[in-house]
C-alpha cells in the first residue's frame, strides 16, 4: 500500500484548491466544485476534509480581508503545500498506472459504460 | 429579516473550535446572503440552519474535554472524586444514609405510584368534564331523615333530557352478575352491565367491530370487550353472533366488540347489554330507584345552571305526593376521589391519599434530617479538608457546590436501588393497598421527573445546610486544630433529633389507635352472629317450593346447623321502606330499613328475640302467591322500630302495621348493628317473604372443607344450571371496612419503616458523638467513674431529647385521632395507655440504640484513648 492515501473527495478538495490557486476559501471551494462537478457540497463535510488534510500536512491556511458581507469575519486562504503536491502527483501517478495496465480491448467496453449509464 | 437566524448561530458558536470559528462562520454568513439573493429569506434561513446542523460533527465541534477542557469541569470531576473517596471512607454513615435514603425513596416511589393511580382515573374519556351523575335525595313529609346515594329511577334520564337544554342525553346504567355457558358449563360473570343507547355517545370506548352509534339500540344487544369475545368465541367474528344470557337462556346479539380499556374507571364491564332489555324503560315513578345516571350536558358550564333549575322543577312534579325528592349532580371526573357514594367500582377517598402523602413527606423527612445530623456531626473531620482548600483559594461558592455534589452523588445511588427495590415490592405493595399497579407505570416520563425533582430536593434539602456550615469555616482556626462544632450546629441536631422521634412517636400513636379500633369492630358484639355463616347467591326467579326442599337437604347434614333465603344477610341490610300505623296518614310515614326473610333467619344470624315469637313456616308461605293484594305479610320488629312507633317491645306483638301493606307485627328483636359502625341503629323491619337472592347456611365449622363438598353436590343436584359459588358473610363485613383496614395495614409499614430510620438516625449520631467525648469518657473512668453513671452521663442527653418529642407529638396525634375516631358512632375511648406504651418503646428504643455506644466507650480502656496525641 501507498503510503500516501488520498479518498475520492480528498483528492478532489485538493485539486479544487489547486486549481483557485490562492483564492481558495470555504465558499469559492464549494461554488467551484458545484459548477464544475455538479455535485452539491455542505459546509460541514468541505471544512472537516479542508482540516484534515491542513493537519496532514497537504494544505496550509492565511487568514484575508474581512468583508461586509461576511459580517466583518476574515475569509482563511487555503494553498497547497510542496508535501501536498507531491501527493497529488503520486495519485495521479497511479491512477495513470492503472489506467495504462488496462488491456486495450476491455478498455472499449469500459469506455463503452458510461454510455449505458 | 437579512440577517442569519439566531439560534442555530448562537448553537454553533458554542460548539465550534474556536480556531476554526471566524472563517467557517464568515463563509456561513457569505453563504446566507448568497442564498438570501438567490431564493428568499426563508429558504436562506433555512439552508443556514441545515449548513449549521451538518456542521456538527467530530472535527468542527470543540473538545470539551482533553485541551481544552474548563476548569469547572475540572473542579466537578474533582468534586466527585473526593464526594466519593469521603463516602468511601466513612462507611459506616454512608450505609446508614444509604439505607436511610433508599427506604424513604422507595416508600415514596411506590406511594406516589399509587396516588398517580388513583388520580388516573377517568382520564381517558374526553368527555370527561361534561358529563354529570346524579345523585338522588328523598324524605318523607314531617320527617327529618334523608336519604341519599346514586340511585335514581328510570324516569330521570329521559324527564331530564327533555325538559332540561343543558342535558344532551341522559344514560341509565346498572350492573348485574349472569350466568352464562361456556362450553356448556354454567359461569357466573360478574361484570354485566345494562346501559342506555346513548352510552357511547358519552362515553369513549373504541370499537373494534360494529357501529357505536346503533350498536345498542333495540332489545336484547350486547358489546363485548375484546377478551370476552376471544373467551366466548374463541377465533372467530363475535359480531353477530348469539350469546344466551341468564338461567333462562335469553338469546343476545352480539352487536360490537369493544378493545381492551382501562383498569383505572369508575365503571368496570365485561359485557354491555341495552338497556331496554331489562324491560323497565318505563316513566311512571322516581321511585324503584335502582339506576345510574349519567347526563352529557352541554359544556362544563351547564352544572350550575342546570342545578338551579332541577330543584324549582322537582318541587312542582312532587306537590302533594307527601314525598320530597330532590336531585344533585356530581362531576365525573371528580367522582372517584370526591365522591362518598361508590358505584360500580369502589372510590377511593382523597382524604386517604392526603394522609398517604403526609406519611410519605414525614418520613423523606426524617430521612434527610439524618443526613444532616451525620454530616454536620461528621463535618469536624471534614473541616480540615475545607481549610486546606480555602487557603488554596477555593471561595465559599465552590465549597457549597462541593458538598451538594455529595449529597447528590449518595442520593443518585439511592435512587437507582430504589427504583429496584421498588420494582421487586411493588406485588406485595399491591396485595396490601388491594389494587394492581402495574410496573410499566413506573417508566413514564411524567415519573421520571418526579423521581429527577425527588433528586433535586432531597439533595438540597439534606445537603444544603451541612454545605453552608463547612463552606463558612474559618480556614485559620481549623488549621490551628480549635475546632468545634457551633452551637448553632449542635443546636439543630438536637432539634432535628426531636423531630425525627416526634415523627415516629405521631405515627406510632396513630397507628395504635387505628389498630384497636380495628380490633374493637372485630370484637364488638353487634348482637348478631357472624361466625361460620355462609352465603350462596341464588336467583329471585328460584321457586320458594324448591328452595324449601333444597334447604331441607341441606340441613340433613349434621354439620349444617340452618339455612335461611333472604335478601340482605344482617351484616349490612340497606334497603329503604317507610313504615307508619294504619291510623296515620300516608305522609307521615317513618323511614325505615327493611330486610324480607323467612322463619329461620333468627336462626341463622343469632338474634334474640325479647318479646312474641318467631315466623312460621305457613306465615312465609303466605306470601308464596302471585298476586300480590293476596300476600299475607308478617312482621318483626326491633326495639328501635318499637320506640319509634311508641310502644315497648310487648305492647307491639299483636299490632297491626303497614309496610309493603298491612300486616301483624309478631315480635321484637334486640337491636343490632345491621350496618357500619359509623352509624348508629336505626329503625329495622323484617318481614315475611317467600323471595331472595340469597341463601344464608349456618355450619357448625367442625369439618368445614366436607361440609363445603356436602353443599355443592347438593347444590348441582338441585340447581345445576348455575355455577356453585360461596362466601363467608364475615368478608363483607370486613369490606364494610375496607377503607379503615387498609389505612390500619398502610399504617402499620409505615410507622415502622419511620421508626426504624430515626433509630438508624440516632445510631449514627451517638456514634460520632460519643467517638468526640472519648477521652472525656477515659478521663471520667481513671477518675473514678463507674460504666453506669458513664452510660448515664452518655446517653442521658439523647434520652432527654426523645422524652421531648414525645411531649411535644403525643397531643398533636391524640388530637388528629380524636377527630377520626370521631366519624364512628360505635368508638373506643381514646386509650391513655397508647401514648405511654408509645413513650416506653420509644424511649427504650433509643436507649438501646444509644447505650450500644455509650457502653463501648464506658468498657474501653482508658489507656487505648489516652495514649496518643
Amino acid at each position: 500500500m501507498s503510503k500516501y492515501h488520498l479518498g475520492e473527495f480528498e483528492e478532489i478538495v485538493m485539486l479544487t484548491v489547486a486549481i483557485l490557486n490562492n483564492e481558495a476559501y470555504g465558499v469559492a471551494i464549494i461554488d467551484e466544485m458545484e459548477e464544475r462537478l455538479n455535485r452539491k457540497v455542505s459546509i460541514g463535510s468541505l471544512q472537516t476534509v479542508l482540516r484534515r488534510l491542513e493537519k496532514k500536512g497537504y494544505l496550509e491556511s492565511r487568514f484575508g480581508e474581512a468583508t461586509a458581507i461576511r459580517g466583518g469575519k476574515r475569509k482563511r486562504y487555503f494553498s497547497i503545500t510542496a508535501y501536498g503536491k507531491r501527493v497529488l502527483t503520486e495519485v495521479k501517478e497511479q491512477r495513470l498506472g492503472l489506467w495504462n495496465a488496462i488491456p486495450q480491448l476491455s478498455l472499449k467496453s469500459i469506455t463503452m459504460i458510461p454510455m449505458i449509464k | 429579516m437579512n440577517t442569519p437566524p439566531k439560534y442555530p448561530l448562537r448553537f454553533f458558536r458554542w460548539f465550534c473550535h474556536p480556531d476554526y470559528l471566524e472563517d467557517i462562520e464568515g463563509d456561513l454568513v457569505e453563504r446566507f446572503h448568497s442564498n438570501l439573493k438567490k431564493k428568499g429569506g426563508k429558504n436562506a434561513r433555512w439552508n443556514f440552519a441545515k449548513d449549521v446542523i451538518r456542521l456538527f460533527r467530530p472535527g468542527i465541534i470543540r473538545s470539551f474535554t482533553g485541551m481544552y477542557k474548563s476548569n469547572d469541569y475540572d473542579m466537578f470531576r474533582n468534586h466527585l472524586k473526593v464526594a466519593l473517596r469521603a463516602l468511601w471512607k466513612n462507611k459506616s454513615s454512608t450505609i446508614i444514609n444509604m439505607v436511610g435514603l433508599t427506604i424513604g425513596i422507595t416508600s415514596c416511589l411506590l406511594i406516589a405510584l399509587f396516588i398517580q393511580h388513583e388520580l388516573s382515573y377517568d382520564k381517558f374519556q374526553p368527555k370527561a368534564n361534561r358529563i354529570a351523575r346524579v345523585v338522588m335525595e328523598y324524605s318523607f313529609d314531617g320527617s327529618s331523615d334523608t336519604e341519599k346515594g346514586t340511585f335514581t329511577s328510570t324516569k330521570v334520564a329521559p324527564v331530564f333530557s327533555r325538559i332540561f337544554p343543558e342535558v344532551i342525553k341522559g344514560i341509565r346504567m346498572t350492573d348485574a352478575t349472569k350466568i352464562l355457558l361456556l362450553n356448556n358449563e354454567p359461569v357466573a360473570e360478574s361484570g354485566f352491565m345494562f346501559a342506555d343507547s346513548s352510552f357511547f355517545d358519552a362515553f369513549h370506548y373504541e370499537m373494534l367491530h360494529g357501529n357505536p352509534a346503533t350498536a345498542l339500540n333495540g332489545t336484547n344487544k350486547i358489546v363485548l370487550t375484546e377478551s370476552m369475545a376471544n373467551k366466548y368465541f374463541p377465533e372467530q367474528n363475535a359480531l353477530g353472533k348469539t350469546l344466551e344470557v341468564g338461567t333462562e337462556k335469553i338469546p343476545y346479539e352480539v352487536t360490537g366488540v369493544i378493545r381492551d380499556y382501562p383498569y383505572n374507571s369508575q365503571m368496570r364491564f365485561d359485557f354491555l347489554a341495552s338497556f331496554s332489555s331489562l324491560g323497565r324503560n318505563q316513566e311512571e315513578t322516581y321511585f324503584n330507584a335502582n339506576y345510574t345516571t349519567y347526563l352529557l350536558l352541554n359544556d362544563k358550564y351547564s352544572f350550575a345552571s342546570l342545578e338551579k333549575k332541577i330543584n324549582p322543577f322537582m318541587e312542582k312534579e312532587m306537590e302533594g305526593s307527601g314525598t320530597k325528592i330532590s336531585f344533585s349532580l356530581e362531576h365525573f371526573d371528580k367522582i372517584h376521589l370526591h365522591s362518598p357514594y361508590s358505584d360500580f367500582v369502589q372510590n377511593t377517598s382523597i382524604g386517604y391519599l392526603y394522609v398517604l402523602s403526609g406519611v410519605a413527606l414525614l418520613i423523606l423527612m426524617i430521612v434527610c434530617f439524618t443526613y444532616i445530623n451525620l454530616t454536620t456531626a461528621k463535618s469536624i473531620e471534614r473541616a480540615k479538608e475545607v481549610g486546606v482548600r480555602k487557603v488554596s483559594g477555593a471561595v465559599r461558592g465552590q465549597l457549597f457546590w462541593q458538598f451538594i455534589v455529595e449529597s447528590f452523588t449518595l442520593c443518585q445511588l439511592a435512587i437507582v436501588v430504589s427504583i429496584g427495590l421498588a420494582a421487586i415490592l411493588l406485588p406485595s405493595f399491591n396485595q396490601l393497598i388491594d389494587r394492581s399497579l402495574r410496573l410499566t407505570d413506573l417508566y413514564t416520563v411524567n415519573f421520571f421527573l418526579v423521581v429527577a425533582s425527588i433528586a433535586i430536593i432531597i439533595s438540597l434539602v439534606a445537603g444544603g445546610y451541612p454545605a453552608l456550615v463547612l463552606a463558612r469555616i474559618q480556614p485559620a482556626k481549623v488549621l490551628k486544630g480549635v475546632f468545634k462544632n457551633t452551637s448553632s450546629a449542635r443546636w439543630l441536631q438536637q432539634s432535628l433529633t426531636i423531630f425525627q422521634f416526634g415523627i415516629s412517636v405521631f405515627l406510632i400513636i396513630c397507628t395504635l389507635v387505628i389498630q384497636s379500633q380495628l380490633d374493637f369492630i372485630q370484637k364488638t358484639d353487634l348482637g348478631y352472629d357472624r361466625d361460620h355463616v355462609i352465603q350462596l347467591p341464588i336467583d329471585w326467579s328460584h321457586s320458594h317450593q324448591s328452595i324449601s326442599t333444597f334447604k331441607k337437604e341441606l340441613i340433613n347434614n349434621a354439620q349444617v346447623l340452618n339455612a335461611s333465603r333472604t335478601a340482605n344477610s344482617p351484616v349490612n341490610i340497606e334497603s329503604g321502606y317507610s313504615m307508619r300505623l294504619p291510623s296515620m296518614p300516608e305522609n307521615k310515614a317513618i323511614p325505615v330499613n327493611a330486610n324480607p326473610v323467612d322463619n329461620n333467619y333468627l336462626e341463622v344470624s343469632g338474634l334474640q328475640l325479647i318479646a312474641g315469637t318467631n315466623f312460621t313456616g305457613q306465615q312465609v308461605t303466605a306470601t308464596d302467591v302471585d298476586d300480590f293484594d293476596q300476600m299475607i305479610f308478617h312482621y318483626i320488629i326491633n326495639e328501635s322500630a318499637a320506640k319509634k312507633l311508641g310502644w315497648t317491645p310487648e305492647e307491639a306483638i299483636g299490632q297491626e302495621m303497614v309496610l309493603n301493606k298491612e300486616g301483624i307485627i309478631v315480635g321484637v328483636i334486640q337491636d343490632f348493628n345491621f350496618q357500619s359502625l359509623k352509624n348508629g341503629i336505626n329503625p329495622l323491619v323484617l318481614f315475611t317473604a317467600s323471595w331472595g337472592q340469597k341463601l344464608l347456611v349456618k355450619i357448625n365449622g367442625n369439618d368445614v372443607p366436607s361440609t363445603l363438598e356436602y353443599i355443592e353436590t347438593q347444590w348441582k343436584q338441585f340447581m345445576p344450571d348455575r355455577p356453585f359459588s360461596y362466601h363467608f358473610i364475615n368478608e363483607d363485613y370486613n369490606r364494610l371496612y375496607n377503607t379503615e383496614l387498609q389505612l390500619g395495614k398502610t399504617m402499620n409499614l409505615f410507622s415502622g419503616i419511620a421508626i426504624i430510620l430515626a433509630c438508624l438516625g440516632l445510631y449514627g449520631l451517638t456514634s460520632y458523638m460519643i467517638q468526640q467525648r472519648k477521652k472525656e469518657v477515659s478521663i471520667r473512668k481513671v477518675l473514678g467513674a463507674s460504666v453506669w453513671s458513664l452510660l448515664n452521663n452518655l446517653s442521658s442527653n439523647f434520652v432527654r431529647l426523645v422524652l421531648l418529642a414525645i411531649l411535644i407529638a403525643s397531643p398533636i396525634a391524640y388530637l388528629l385521632m380524636q377527630q377520626w375516631l370521631s366519624q364512628f358512632t360505635y368508638r373506643i375511648n381514646l386509650p391513655w395507655w397508647v401514648i405511654v406504651l408509645t413513650g416506653l418503646v420509644v424511649v427504650s428504643i433509643a436507649m438501646v440504640t444509644t447505650g450500644i455506644h455509650g457502653l463501648k466507650a464506658a468498657m474501653a480502656n482508658p489507656v487505648a484513648n489516652l495514649r496518643s496525641e
